[in-house]
């Protein structure tokens, strides 16, 4: 009886974990999406449905789509480490690039339009409703009386754009004062301001929420974070500085699970759907910037682009950034414990 | 005859086969991940393994987690005890809800009790607001941890304490009362050896408890590397930034620490008379 009893357990427990394969003959077809948090909303709302309607038109069949929405890193480890997405739609190019170093992806991501890139965006300031402590620029941050929030950048991509944007406009500032990038001022901006970080939270969301909940006078975040904030009614608002960083977020196709779940054609469909011009426009609507230039052109009102914008390649690519500043050595892990000594 | 001698060796093969599944059961449910875990940490080496517990940021969180940790497990000794006696010696109106109550810590979702400090203490929150007015605050800071540990680890001195209080005889206080001697020297030389090996009990699950709670921290905490970062909170953010090898130093310190407490607690259980030898 006992034996029976534990026999059926292994059986239902090994029958759980089946693995999934689309079936030709059926008039429908399983492609599973694995992005980080940030664009669920205009995914699940918006693209997804448009793109089920569109292939539906066109090949008579359907898409059922298995979403899961998770931090960058987490995700891109999940993919990793045999959760078998068709898709993957992160924010850093880092978290691709760990797909493409487990082998994962085996085809040049980057040959797609757009460098495959699907959106864009900037890091910004977050205030208070009515800007209460005068912020403008990042300088304002570096002020004693000012509590600043940022997530850690030890579990968000997001944290290490904002680290890189504001370590990034001192070098800008210098350059423009002097003539020449003075890394040292860099390191001191950044310093000033990370000694006014109260909260570093887990995720780029969590730290909105933590602002929302009361914390801080200023929030770094995403542009396109703000704008959703404020969209659905929140009180705050934001400036975009003058020097600041050019975001962008990669998406790929994983050649590895499109093979083992033959449905490749419909994994390169969508991400060509969702680098379409429509889609470029639903994504602007969401509060991203447009990756295409031409798109991004009509919505230049409602994203100006800042004086002194730059991208990572301007800090010398993510590979020297991760070393320079977040390495054992870098910039930042090294600031921080010179801070903890300083009180 | 012959069929009775027939059910005895059933029964004691099915004795067998109960045993055989409870040790394959814990074994693979609870040491072999243990073992995994080991067995990773050490396959870096021993002394890459003490580079990352002794590297100054897992280092600051490990003393910050020991401390909180050990502040906490003496208020909760107190307050335990206290908790126990009065709700076996006293009676008063609802007491069976009270009594009720004090599992509710158990029960509640850890991320949970996160929140409910945050909207209590928090900026915005009803003391949270009075408190910030008087220039002193909680959520974020290390006052916060130690709340939200307090709350998650109450129960547990309550909980050793009350069974040993209830089934104390009441004859050797009832011999001291009579001999003229005051309820504190009562209390500190008949009740307290008594119940000494209870409240350390208690005292070491919370302790265990401490160490490795993450939940509500992760909440709670600012999580500023050398002020507010716990050790499960810097272990956490190690894994997330792809350096598994960091997290696990900090893994195994926590890890052994549970192991010696358990440890520990058999040796108070199986000698336990000796430490009333002590008062």
């Amino acid at each position: 009886m006992k034996c029976k009893l534990i026999m059926c357990m292994i059986v239902l427990i090994i029958s759980s974990c089946g693995v999934k394969k689309n079936d030709p003959d059926k008039n429908e077809v399983v492609l599973t999406l694995g992005a980080y948090t940030v664009p669920k909303e205009v995914y699940h709302k918006e693209l997804i449905p448009d793109f089920q309607k569109y292939w539906l038109g066109k090949k008579g069949q359907y898409v059922k789509f298995e979403e899961s929405y998770m931090a960058s890193g987490a995700q891109s480890r999940a993919i990793a480490a045999g959760f078998e997405a068709d898709v993957a739609a992160l924010s850093l190019e880092k978290d691709i690039e760990h797909l493409v170093e487990k082998g994962l992806i085996t085809h040049n991501w980057k040959k797609r339009a757009f460098n495959g890139f699907v959106t864009r965006s900037v890091v910004v300031i977050g205030f208070r409703e009515g800007n209460p402590k005068q912020i403008q620029d990042w300088i304002d941050l570096a002020d004693k009386k000012i509590s600043v929030l940022y997530p850690s950048p030890k579990t968000s991509g997001g944290a290490m754009w904002d680290i890189c944007a504001i370590y990034g406009a001192g070098l800008k500032e210098s350059e423009k004062k002097h003539g020449k990038k003075d890394y040292g001022y860099a390191r001191e901006l950044l310093k000033s301001i990370q000694k006014n970080v109260r909260v570093m939270d887990k995720s780029g969301r969590a730290s909105v929420t933590t602002f929302e909940n009361g914390m801080g006078d200023a929030l770094v975040t995403y542009e396109n974070e703000a704008i959703l904030r404020i969209k659905s009614g929140r009180p705050m608002a934001y400036i975009i500085p003058d020097a600041t960083i050019l975001i962008e977020n990669p998406i790929a196709v994983i050649d590895k699970h499109t093979d083992k779940h033959e449905n490749r054609n419909v994994a390169e469909a969508f991400v060509e759907f969702v680098l379409s011009r429509e889609s470029q426009i639903t994504f602007a609507r969401y509060g991203f910037r447009p990756a295409d230039d031409e798109c991004a052109k009509e919505f230049v009102t409602q994203y100006p682009v800042p004086e002194q914008l730059f991208d990572i390649g301007y800090l010398g690519g993510w590979d020297k950034v991760n070393q320079m500043l977040f390495g054992p050595d870098g910039v930042w892990s090294v600031l921080i414990s010179e801070l903890a000594n300083e009180k | 005859m012959k069929n009775n001698g027939m059910s005895e060796t059933s029964n004691r093969n099915s004795e067998y086969a109960l045993q055989g599944i409870s040790f394959f059961y814990i074994g693979l449910l609870i040491i072999l991940p243990v073992l995994a875990i080991t067995v990773e940490a050490f396959r870096g080496g021993v002394s890459n393994l003490w580079q990352n517990i002794v590297q100054p940021q897992a280092y600051h969180a490990l003393i910050l987690t020991f401390t909180i940790a050990v502040m906490m497990t003496i208020m909760n000794m107190i307050t335990g005890t206290m908790t126990a006696w009065v709700l076996v010696r006293y009676h008063f109106p609802l007491k069976n809800l009270i009594n009720a109550m004090i599992d509710l810590p158990f029960a509640i979702p850890t991320v949970v009790t996160g929140v409910m400090l945050v909207l209590l203490y928090g900026q915005q929150g009803f003391i949270g607001r009075f408190l910030e007015g008087h220039g002193i605050q909680i959520i974020f800071e290390k006052p916060g941890i130690m709340l939200a540990l307090l709350y998650v680890s109450f129960p547990f001195v309550v909980r050793t304490v009350q069974p040993v209080l209830l089934e104390m005889e009441p004859d050797m206080e009832e011999a001291a009362r009579t001999l003229g001697a005051a309820p504190s020297r009562i209390f500190i030389r008949i009740v307290l050896p008594t119940l000494i090996p209870a409240i350390i009990t208690g005292a070491a699950l919370s302790f265990a408890r401490a160490m490795g709670e993450f939940g509500s921290i992760a909440i709670v905490a600012g999580n500023i590397p050398y002020k507010t970062q716990v050790a499960s909170v810097y272990i956490y953010g190690e894994l997330e930034s792809n350096n598994p090898q960091g997290a696990m130093g900090l893994s195994v310190v926590l890890l052994l620490c549970s192991l010696f407490i358990l440890v520990f607690l058999n040796i108070i259980k199986n000698k336990n008379h000796e430490y009333k030898k002590l008062f």
